[in-house]
């Protein structure tokens, strides 16, 4: 498969919760092996986006298409290449990091060997230890190896670094960018815009259950440049993410 | 269903059970300190099975009296006086009917003659096998029917002490040796009563309560959404939760049957494999209502107080401290239809009285159905979010 086919392939996804629209027929693709971004504040639809794409919310309205299978008409065949990472999950605090991971193994056909992921993930002296005494960024990195154990084609993300310390969230940069290197996609969201800036290929900004604009960062940041150049300029900073978000929207990522 | 993912399923949550220590701690604890103190306080306190009787005294000879003396030794029928205004055996059975006296014992005019007839030929007499060929002087003993298991217990204690008084008089040697355990075994306390109780409540609460807490909380802390995003059926998730509870709730009932089978003393006069059934099936039947109430709670915080305001009501109506009997007419036939009323009774004749499947068909059916039910109700309430 050529590098740039889409693996996701999102068309007017919609969803209503007490009867306001919290996502608006949105269309977008991801292309296969890159780390697509959906960036935005609290409240913007990205969680509601990649739940429905992973077939945990039913949409009110349009398709979302996983590696060629439908997510609502052959949730298992996606459930089977797709890794999840919620944003709040909690998971067994008394079992220990091998138990878990043995257990979420045993819900797939052919899961990968535990020993291997362990090391990836800098969690084998974390091995035999409870799910409770771990750190923040160890209890994020066994959340993102179990999302691995069925060695999936596309990765989703939800908020990975939110609470964690600055060392804790390069430490996770680093293993998101090493699954790139070995061909997977990931969909990330975060509403942190130096790392969807750091990881991301292409960003898809979203407000208000709607894309605002979908770019690679550096074209996003180019764009306002020439739009608003000699404001940004007279700035000694760099212009980011941060500034192409506000002058679309008109208000700070971090509102709310 | 996966086997694989079941078994793992199962081992997680019974990991997680063995390393909850202070659940399992006060989930024992609590019955125990119940059984101690119930036990202690009202056990000893004429919480015996009492059995009245009215014996009609037509006879009024040395030997009817010492009839009379005899039956009230045995420490089980107590004797007493009827009113005055009880003047003949008809005035006794009008008693007896409403319940005020268990029995009446009608010993008839000539009583003592008849004995005195049968000793003399029985030591005058050329042998054993003519002993018999008197007529026996008969005592009327009368009843309550719709009361057998008292009734019960007041003929063997009657036919006891006339087969000892028959034995006495012709110089019978026992060949046999009698087997006492037929009357100590009905010589029931409140800890018998208590027992079967206590583990009918432990297994309600726990399982009502352990399960709708438990999932209604996995839900909300995104534990059951995790799975969800999984290949794992709800089905294969449902059935391991299944197999541990019943395993862990199984077993602490049975610690607690052991503690009372040991250190109180709690008879268990029927077989034990029958009241291991019967707990399994409680187990079964709870576990699934605590599914009903997890998919009906919508906040772990609402759980709890779901699962209470169904299990406090059934802990006083279902027979668990009180007899079923005690409760008011009115509610009697809507406490008779409670599975902890079941259980409760189906526990406690397998203890107290020895009862087999073949006596315990109804109990056995009612909560084949509740736990069919409830399963089906369960299927349909549950969600993964």
């Amino acid at each position: 498969m050529a590098n740039n086919s889409p693996i996701i392939e999102v068309r007017g996804l919609t969803k209503k919760y007490n009867g306001a629209t919290v996502v608006k027929g949105i269309d977008f693709e991801v292309r296969k092996g890159e780390i697509f971004g959906l960036l935005g504040p609290n409240g913007a639809g990205k969680t509601t986006t990649m739940e429905m794409i992973e077939g945990l919310r039913r949409p009110d309205g349009g398709t979302a298409i996983v590696a060629g299978y439908d997510t609502q008409k052959s949730l298992n065949k996606v459930k089977q290449v797709i890794g999840v990472q919620l944003q709040s999950t909690s998971l067994f605090e008394l079992l220990t990091v091998k138990e878990i991971m043995q257990m979420y193994a045993s819900f797939y056909k052919d899961p990968r060997e535990i020993d291997p992921l362990l090391k990836e993930m800098i969690l084998t002296e974390k091995k035999n230890a409870r799910v409770k005494s771990l750190s923040g960024g160890q209890k994020q990195r066994l959340a993102i190896a179990l999302a691995l154990i069925n060695d999936p084609l596309v990765i989703f993300l939800d908020e990975p670094t939110t609470g964690l310390d600055p060392q804790a969230r390069r430490t996770l940069w680093d293993i998101i960018l090493k699954l790139k290197e070995k061909g997977k996609t990931v969909v990330l969201s975060t509403h942190y815009m130096d790392e969807a800036q750091v990881l991301c290929d292409r960003i898809c900004l979203m407000d208000q259950g709607e894309i605002v604009a979908l770019d690679t960062p550096q074209n996003l940041i180019s764009r306002l440049k020439l739009e608003k150049g000699i404001d940004l300029d007279l700035d000694t900073r760099e212009s980011n993410l941060e500034d192409v978000f506000i002058s679309m929207t008109g208000r700070s990522l971090r509102e709310e | 269903m996966s086997l694989k993912a079941y078994w793992q399923l199962t081992l997680a949550q019974l990991r997680i059970f063995a390393r909850n220590r202070q659940v399992i701690f006060f989930s024992l604890l609590f019955p125990i300190l119940l059984m101690l103190m119930l036990g202690s306080f009202l056990g000893s306190s004429g919480g015996n099975i009492s059995l009245q009787a009215y014996v009609i005294d037509g006879d009024e000879s040395t030997a009817s009296q010492q009839l009379i003396d005899t039956i009230g030794q045995q420490g089980i029928i107590e004797v007493v006086e009827p009113p005055v205004t009880v003047t003949d055996l008809n005035g006794a059975l009008e008693r007896l009917k409403n319940g005020d006296v268990q029995l009446i014992v009608e010993i008839p005019e000539g009583y003592g003659q008849s004995l005195e007839a049968a000793a003399a030929e029985a030591a005058g007499g050329s042998g054993g096998a003519e002993a018999g060929s008197q007529p026996p002087a008969g005592v009327n003993v009368y009843y309550d029917e719709t009361r057998m298991t008292t009734a019960q217990v007041g003929l063997t204690v009657i036919n006891q002490v006339i087969d000892g008084i028959s034995k006495s008089l012709t110089g019978y040697e026992p060949v046999l040796a009698v087997n006492p355990e037929g009357v100590q075994g009905v010589q029931l306390e409140y800890i018998d009563f208590l027992v079967p109780g206590i583990v009918a409540m432990m297994i309600m609460s726990n399982n009502l309560n352990g399960v709708a807490g438990q999932i209604a909380s996995w839900r909300e802390r995104g534990i059951l959404r995790r799975m969800q995003s999984t290949p794992l059926h709800a089905s294969t998730f449902i059935s391991a939760q299944i197999t541990a509870r019943l395993l862990l709730n199984g077993f602490q009932a049975l610690i607690v049957l052991l503690v009372g089978y040991l250190f109180f003393e709690t008879q268990v006069n029927g077989s034990w494999a029958l009241l291991v059934m019967f707990v399994v099936l409680g187990t079964l039947t709870f576990i699934a209502m605590g599914f009903i109430i997890a998919g009906l709670a919508k906040t772990p915080e609402s759980a709890g107080p779901i699962a209470g305001m169904i299990s406090f009501p059934l802990l006083f109506l279902g027979g668990v401290f009180f007899p079923i009997s005690n409760m008011p007419e009115l509610l009697q036939p809507i406490v008779k239809l409670l599975p902890i009323a079941h259980l409760s009774t189906a526990l406690r004749q397998v203890m107290n009285v020895g009862a087999d499947l073949t006596m315990l068909w109804p109990e056995t059916l009612l909560l084949l159905g509740w736990m069919a039910v409830s399963f089906i109700v369960a299927s349909f309430t549950f969600k993964w979010e």
